[in-house]
This record gives structure tokens, sequence and C-alpha cells, in this order.
């Protein structure tokens, strides 16, 4: 309850699961820095061998670049469709709003894997399964939802009479666009945009399925490594890719504070 | 084949089909083998009842040396031919539809009689996945929301700026990916890993336990990732409610035990509601936990698709075992928005 | 916008090699082995003809290549396949027949040559252990099933392939009539019956490395693993015995992708990579298990590797292909309901 000041033992249980809930990220943070090949706990030193050890190998840079491009392109094409969806069920008056809000909202109650395999039948129909563009848009229809979200809280506030008022005032509707609702509601569309870009950096099924053979994503590159020999370098790559999310995730706490 | 579905299709699986089916399997299976299509046929056969792949390629690679009349020529190349049950199974797989895949997918067959039937036991397998998959989610939702509600009802009731605070420690796990916290997990749970060790120190056990490829370790790493997603939607909640109500509660004389039941709790189930099913319907279709932290009977569902799909490449099996599961979830689904009158995801934001 | 544009443009920078003419490219299962044919058998190429060639590595899932070809965005040229996958896809029309005129045909041992494959290098399963924890184990797969005489957990592939084989030599099967059994409804049965005595003593892997790691733990104490591992091991000082009498073998392929635009540079790089002379030159670096008579027959070659594979072949058991290409499917899913029971 807001304001109600919470008992010693609830505190006392909200600590213990925000433990659990930290802790095995922080060790396997802190054992990225392990000097050794076999993980102790605690490690024995420090040593920064196995950040090297990614940096230096032609696999993991690949994974990397793979993973920046597909983000990237993702989130450009996620924040333009989710933009453009917010504004259209914003804006709009027709009938099967509610509807079509739940259908674009879909994504984000289907299970993974039936996403992902739904599309992977669909994309193979189509000639996109195994292309870079098939994986930017199987990742797109993830992240359209969080875009969605994001922007249509952002224009609760926003009032379409505004548009009209610029509309009576001769702004073509681009100018008035730009120039009345963007100004208005940037923060949201900035944090949907990280929202997506970290959802495909995260995507792990979806990039199975449809990425082609050799396009190895940093997640695709760690799930086949863990599964073969466990090694620090991996966990160094885990590192890089949390401190990322962490760092994507203020942005946006950032965002929504403006 | 086209010719060989269209005078099959002609046929009423009574006795032998006629010649005119002979003669087509007999020369379109031979140009079928040239051309290169045989093989998805053939391989749709041999699901039907194995044996058949080789029959079909045993048959076309021997065109060059059947000859007319071929209701003669192909039972002496292989009896199978003699037999109506081949041609019943070739004239099904020539259909464009087929409850094939989606009579397998629930561990059930049709008999040539065409009656759906349980396959053998020592067959039996996707039932148990299925049970399986909901029970492994159901305890996990069930973990997440008892773990979760005493922190969603904490950061509602702090004051700023500790209520963000706490809400950050929630989201920094919420935003990290699956497969790196998976990762995580692997490493620490690891025969010489870090819990092992820690385990040894403490003196809670004396030789180090295998973790790894049990249900254990895929319990706890998929309360451990899908606690935010349970945690969020309840604080949503919670962080909205009116406190007159406790107020009211309290000046009418209801104790901290009365005022919990009766009030707080009702209050906030939508939320617990809507956490609850967010969590079922992303561990419904968990994937690389399981895959990477758990043993051979630990696998759910979606390793299963994930096999079908890129490793035996039998799509059909895939796209039945998800609709399956897709249903699974939305049933779950449907039944809490019947209780809460709301969609999971429009009390998320 | 204009930012957004910009966001865009550079993006499309960072794709740009990915977008130009595409070099010849081969596809191999990646690790120490791949370092070694990179090079031997792929700079040689090089050298020689002046094609450039590049190589990737996979996980030997075939369903993205199947998509790729299907899609008709063939980014790779020539690929190393298993036999089953091999066979399948050449049925399938994912891989390109074999130009024999280009590829020399004699220089394989049997079964290295088929329609749309040209032998790669061989692989086998066998049971080793450690010696320091098991001074004495089972000889052959019967004493591998008899867990009185050598008591200890047994490790096996999660799988159903050479897992239904060993279970019938286990039972008393003589090797050459296991295929004949194993078609047999009643040999299934007899197969899983095997499984079901020892499985309390079974745990099954799924990655190569993972035998040696729960026999080195002493988690296990005798282990079904991957010959060409264990031998390496064996090479690194490890005191492990690998049972050859237990041997289970088959053959990885290149084949070369349907629809390449590179198909007749394929074709040169295929029957360069199975020579003699780069092979020699490759077994030099690491111990292969050469799929051509030339090298698998090579004095040195053979004084060199004890632990070579094609030496103790004859004493193992050929997986067969094609039985698995008509009894797998409906084997696997049996033992994978034969396990989650």
């Amino acid at each position: 309850m807001p304001g109600m000041r919470p008992s010693p033992l609830l505190l006392l249980m909200t600590a213990l699961v925000l433990a659990f809930l930290s802790l095995p990220m922080l060790a396997a943070l802190w054992l990225s820095f392990s000097p050794t090949e076999v993980l102790h706990f605690p490690p024995r030193g420090f040593s920064l061998r196995w950040y090297a050890d990614f940096f230096e190998s032609e696999r993991w840079l690949l994974a990397t670049r793979n993973s920046l491009l597909v983000g990237g392109a993702t989130m450009v094409v996620a924040t333009l469709l989710g933009t453009a969806a917010a504004i259209g069920l914003h804006l709009g008056e027709f009938r099967g709003r509610a509807v079509l809000l739940g259908l674009l909202t879909l994504p984000m109650v289907t299970p993974f894997i039936v996403t992902a395999a739904s599309m992977f039948f669909a994309f193979s129909l189509i000639g996109l399964a195994g292309t870079l563009p098939g994986l930017v848009l199987g990742h797109t229809v993830v992240a359209v939802p969080f875009v969605l979200v994001s922007v249509l809280a952002s224009l609760s506030t926003f009032d379409g009479a505004m548009l009209r008022a610029a509309a009576s005032l001769g702004a073509a509707p681009w100018l008035a666009f730009r120039r009345v609702l963007l100004p208005r509601i940037w923060p949201g569309v900035a944090a949907g945009a990280v929202f997506a870009f970290a959802t495909s950096l995260d995507e792990f099924v979806i990039t199975l399925f449809l990425a082609g053979p050799g396009q190895f994503t940093l997640p695709r590159q760690m799930y086949a490594n863990v599964r073969e020999y466990m090694t620090p370098t991996i966990l160094s790559a885990a590192s890089l890719l949390f401190l990322l999310s962490v760092l994507l995730l203020l942005v946006t706490e950032a965002l929504r504070r403006r | 084949m086209p010719r060989t579905r269209a005078a099959l299709t002609a046929w009423d699986e009574r006795g032998l089909p006629p010649e005119a089916a002979f003669a087509a399997l007999a020369e379109e299976s031979g140009a079928a083998l040239q051309d290169r299509r045989i093989g998805a046929l053939a391989q749709r056969l041999n699901f039907e009842q194995s044996g058949l792949r080789a029959l079909l390629l045993r048959t076309a690679r021997a065109q060059d040396r059947l000859a007319a009349p071929y209701a003669e020529s192909l039972p002496a190349l292989d009896a199978c031919w003699g037999d109506p049950e081949t041609w019943r199974l070739l004239r099904r797989a020539g259909g464009p539809t087929t409850s094939l895949y989606l009579l397998r997918a629930l561990d059930l067959t049709r008999t040539a009689e065409g009656e759906v039937r349980r396959v053998p036991p020592d067959q039996a397998l996707f039932r148990t996945l299925f049970l399986r998959t909901l029970w492994v989610s159901l305890l996990v939702t069930a973990a997440c929301v008892l773990l979760g509600w005493p922190v969603a009802a904490c950061i509602a009731a702090l004051r700023p700026p500790w209520s963000s605070i706490t809400l950050l420690l929630v989201l920094v796990p919420f935003w990290s990916s699956v497969l790196v916290r998976s990762t995580a997990w692997f490493a620490l749970l690891q025969r010489e890993g870090p819990v092992n060790d820690l385990l040894l120190f403490l003196g809670a056990i004396e030789s180090p336990l295998q973790l790894i490829g049990t249900r254990f370790a895929v319990l706890l790493s998929t309360v451990h990732i899908l606690l935010p997603v349970a945690i969020l939607p309840m604080v949503g909640v919670m962080a909205r409610l009116d406190r007159r109500h406790l107020h009211a509660a309290a000046s009418l004389g209801a104790g901290p035990w009365l005022r919990f039941r009766r009030v707080w709790l009702p209050l906030s189930l939508p939320g617990v509601l809507a956490g609850a099913a967010m969590t079922f319907l992303l561990a419904v279709g968990f994937y690389i936990t399981p895959a990477l932290l758990g043993g051979e009977r630990d696998q759910l569902v979606a390793w299963f698709i994930a096999q079908y799909l890129t490793r035996e490449v039998n799509w059909g099996m895939a796209a039945a075992l998800s609709a399956y599961l897709l249903a699974m979830a939305g049933a779950v689904a449907a039944l809490l928005r019947a209780l809460t009158g709301n969609t999971p995801a429009g009390t998320r934001a | 916008m204009k930012r957004l544009l910009l966001v865009v443009l550079a993006l499309l920078g960072f794709a740009a090699p990915a977008l130009a003419q595409r070099e010849l490219t081969i596809v191999a299962g990646g690790g120490r082995l791949q370092e070694h044919m990179r090079a031997t058998l792929f700079r040689g190429f090089t050298q020689q003809t002046g094609i450039p060639l590049r190589d990737a590595s996979y996980d030997y899932n075939v369903g993205p290549i199947r998509a790729m070809v299907q899609a008709n965005n063939v980014t790779w040229d020539v690929v190393m396949v298993e036999a089953p996958d091999l066979i399948r896809g050449c049925e399938d029309g994912i891989f390109e027949r074999i130009d024999w005129s280009v590829v020399g045909r004699d220089k394989f041992l049997p079964d290295g040559a088929t329609t749309c494959g040209a032998g790669a290098i061989g692989w086998g399963v066998a049971v080793f252990r450690d010696l320091n924890r098991n001074p004495t184990g089972p000889s052959n797969w019967r004493e591998f099933w008899d867990v009185q005489r050598f008591p200890g957990r047994r490790a096996l592939r999660r799988g159903a392939r050479m897992t239904m084989e060993m279970a019938l030599m286990g039972d008393g099967v003589v090797a050459s009539e296991v295929y004949r059994v194993l078609a047999t409804p009643e040999g299934q049965r007899r197969a899983f019956a095997a499984l079901d005595r020892i499985r309390p003593h079974l745990q099954f892997w799924t990655g190569g490395q993972q035998p040696l790691e729960l026999v080195n733990a002493g988690e296990v104490a005798f282990a079904a693993g991957y010959t060409g591992r264990v031998a390496t091991a064996i090479t690194n000082g490890a005191k492990l015995d690998l049972n050859w009498d237990t041997l289970l073998f088959a053959y990885d392929y290149w084949a070369v992708v349907r629809g390449t635009p590179h198909r007749a540079e394929a074709m040169r790089l295929v029957d360069f990579i199975t020579s003699t002379g780069p092979l020699r030159a490759l077994a030099e670096l690491w111990p292969i298990n050469p799929v051509t008579a030339a090298v698998a027959n090579d004095a040195t070659i053979r004084e060199r590797y004890p632990l070579m594979l094609s030496r103790h072949q004859d004493r193992g058991l050929h997986i067969d292909t094609e039985f698995w290409l008509d009894q797998g499917p409906d084997l696997e899913q049996r033992f994978a309901a034969w396990l989650n029971r």
C-alpha cells in the first residue's frame, strides 16, 4: 500500500528474494574475472584474460557484429511500426480498436517457442528463413508490442484536438506530426526503441530457428559454447551482455523521468 | 506424383487399386527420384509406417526393370505392394491435409480401419511431456507468486526513493537475457563450481553434488528468471491501490491479519493473477533453461519442438506440438481472464 | 529524422561487407580440427588455385541448410555433414550430386563416396575408462552390460542411434547380425529390454566433451565416447583405456549445397581437400581418421598414430545409414519415450 510502512518481516523477506534475484548474476560477473579456467569461488585472483580472449576471438566478434546489426535494424523497423500503430490506435476512432490492440500485443503473451516455430514455417514458405532480413522481421514481431505500449503510455496525455488545431492553422500533416506530436511523445518513442533493441539483443529462440546456419548472434554463440565446453570466456560474454542491458535499462529509466 | 494421386483418389480402398495406380506409381516414383522430389513423400510415408521410405526408394530405383502389367511386377519386386494397407497409406500421404501429426502429438494413431486409438505404451511420449510442462509451469508460477508477493507489497509500501531503488533491483534481472542468466546458473551449479564449493566449505555436504541435469536446477533457474515477470504486474496494481480502504479497516478495529486477508489480498488479487498469467505463459514455452540445466527427463514440449524443427526436419510434428502448446497457454490465459475480467497484457503497463 | 537516417546509413555501412560478392565458403564442425584444416586443406587450395576461400563452422543441424536452399539464399558452398543427413538431403535435392569427373572417386575407402557426398573424416564411438580408478573393465558390449562383474555407472549418448546397436550387442547379438535383428519388432523389443536391465546404472550425455568430463570426475566408471576426443586426451597424458572392440563408426562427408553459384569451384575444392597431399599434411598436425585409402594405409601415419580410427576399423561396427533413415524417426521417438518413462 502506498504510504504504509512495511513490517520488518516483509522487509526481511523482500531482502532475501532480492538477494536471490541479484546474487547469481553478480557471482557470474565476479567469476568472469577469474584467472583460472576452472571456476572456483571466490576466484583466486583477478584477471582480464577472458575478456582479452573474447575481444581476440573472431567468432565472438562476428557474433557481436551480427547482434548489433540485427538489434539496430530491429530497433529502427520496430520503432517506426510501433509508433505508427500507437498513434493510429490513440487518435483513430474506429470499431475493433481493442481487438487490434490485443492482436498487436499478442506476441507478448504467446509462448516464445510457438512464436518462433510459426515464424519459421511462415518464413520458409516465402523464402525469408535463414536470411538476415528474415531474422530482423522475426525480432521486430516480438519487439513491436514493447514500442507500442511505451508510446501509448506517452500518448495518454496527448489530446488529438491539438493536431486538428495545427491543421486548421494550415500545417501539413507531416509538419504537425513533427512540430506538435513528436516533441510530446519522443521520450516514449525513444524508450520503446531502446526496449526493442534490448529485446533483439537478448532474443535466442527465434534466432535459433530463423538465423542462417552461419549467422551467429551473441546469445546463439554463447549457447553453442556452453553446451560444448564451459569456459570463462562465455562468462565474460555474458557479463558484457548483462552490463549492456543494465545500461539500456538506465537509459529508459532516464527517459521515463523526462 | 499427380497421376498416382489421381488414380488413388478414384480408388475406393477396397481390395487392391486398379492397374492405372500401379503403372502411375512405377513411372512417377522413378521420375521423382531423378528430379529429386522423392524425399518429402518418402519421409511422410515413413512417418506413417517405418520402412515405407525404403520401399518407395527401392521401387523408384528399380523403375527400368519393371514392366507392365505393373499390378504383377510391383508385388513381385516387393510383397508390400500386394498389401492394400500400403496403398491406403500412400493414398493418405498424398492427401492435402492429414490428422496424423495432430494425433501423434497426443500419442494417438489411426488404425487401418480409420479408428483412432492410443499408441502402444512403449511409444507414448507426448502426454507425459505435456503433463510435465503443465506441472513444471504451475510449480514455477506458484513459486514466483509466493516469492514475488512480499517484494511487490514492499515496493508499493516504500516511500521514494527507496521504492524506485527496490524496483530497479527487480528491473535489472528483468532486462538481462534469459540465456545470460541460464548461463550464470550453469556456471554456478557445476560439479566443481561455486555452489558446490560453498556447500563443501559450509560442511553441508561431503562430496560435490551433481546439480546440473536435475529437475531442481531447472526449477531453481526458471523461478529466478521469471520472478521479475511475476513481480512487476503485482507492483503495478498494488501501487495504485487506495490506501483509504486500509485506513478505514484499521479505524474500524481490524487487526493486521484481518486487514491483510479481507482488504489487502482481495484488492491485490488482479495484480497477482496478471503476474501469474504472464509467468505461466512464459514458462510453458521455456526452452533454453531446461536444455542447458536439465537432464533427459526434464525436457519440456519446447525442446521437442526445437528438435523436430532443426534436427529431424519433421515440420509436421513441430507444428502439431506448437499448436497444442498454444492451446494450453490460451486455455490458461482465458481462465485467468475470466477470473479477473481483464487481459494479462492490459494490466502490465 | 535526420539522425535516424544517419543511424540507418551507419548500419548499412556495417552490413556492406555482407552484401558484397560472396567468396567460396566451406563449413565444417569447428574446433581444433577445423583450425588445422584451415592451415592445410583450405589455405592449400587457395595457394594452388588462387581462388579465395572462407571457412565457417556450424553445429551439424541441417534444418537451416534446408531453409537456405528453399529460400534460394545459398551462402555456403561446401558443408561437412553426417551420413543420414547427406542421404536425405540428396534425395530432397538439398545437395548437388558430386561431379565424379572432377573429384577422383577411386581414392576413397568403401562407402567413402556416395551420390552427393565425398568422404571427409571417419568418427567412432567406443568404451573407455580411467585406468587409475578402474584397472579392469569391460572388453566388449556383453561385458559392458554385465553390471555384476563390472560394477559402476555407465554413460552412453542420449539418442537411439548407436545405443540400440550397443544394447543388442550387450544382449549377445554378434555385430554382423545387429541390423538384421534390429529391423524386426522382436529385435527392437529385445534392445529396449536390454536397456531396461541396466537402466539404474546408465547415464546419458549430449555434448561430445561430456563423457570425458564424467569419466575424469569419477562420475561414471565406463563411458562410450568419441574416439577422437579420447585419443587426444590420451596423447595429452590422460591415463585412459580405449577399447577398440566396442567401436561403432561412420563417416562424415563433404557435400555441395544445391543452387550454389560456385558449383564448379566447389567440386574442385572437394577434390583438393580429399586428395592425398593435403590430407597427409593435415595428418601431420592432427590425428584425423582418413576416409581415403592412400592416407589410411600410409605406413608412417599408421606408425605415428596408434589411436587412429582406420587402424581399428575392422574390429568395429559400421553404423548403417540406410537402416537409420528407415527406422530412425520411429526408434528415436520410442527411445525418447523410454527415457521419459
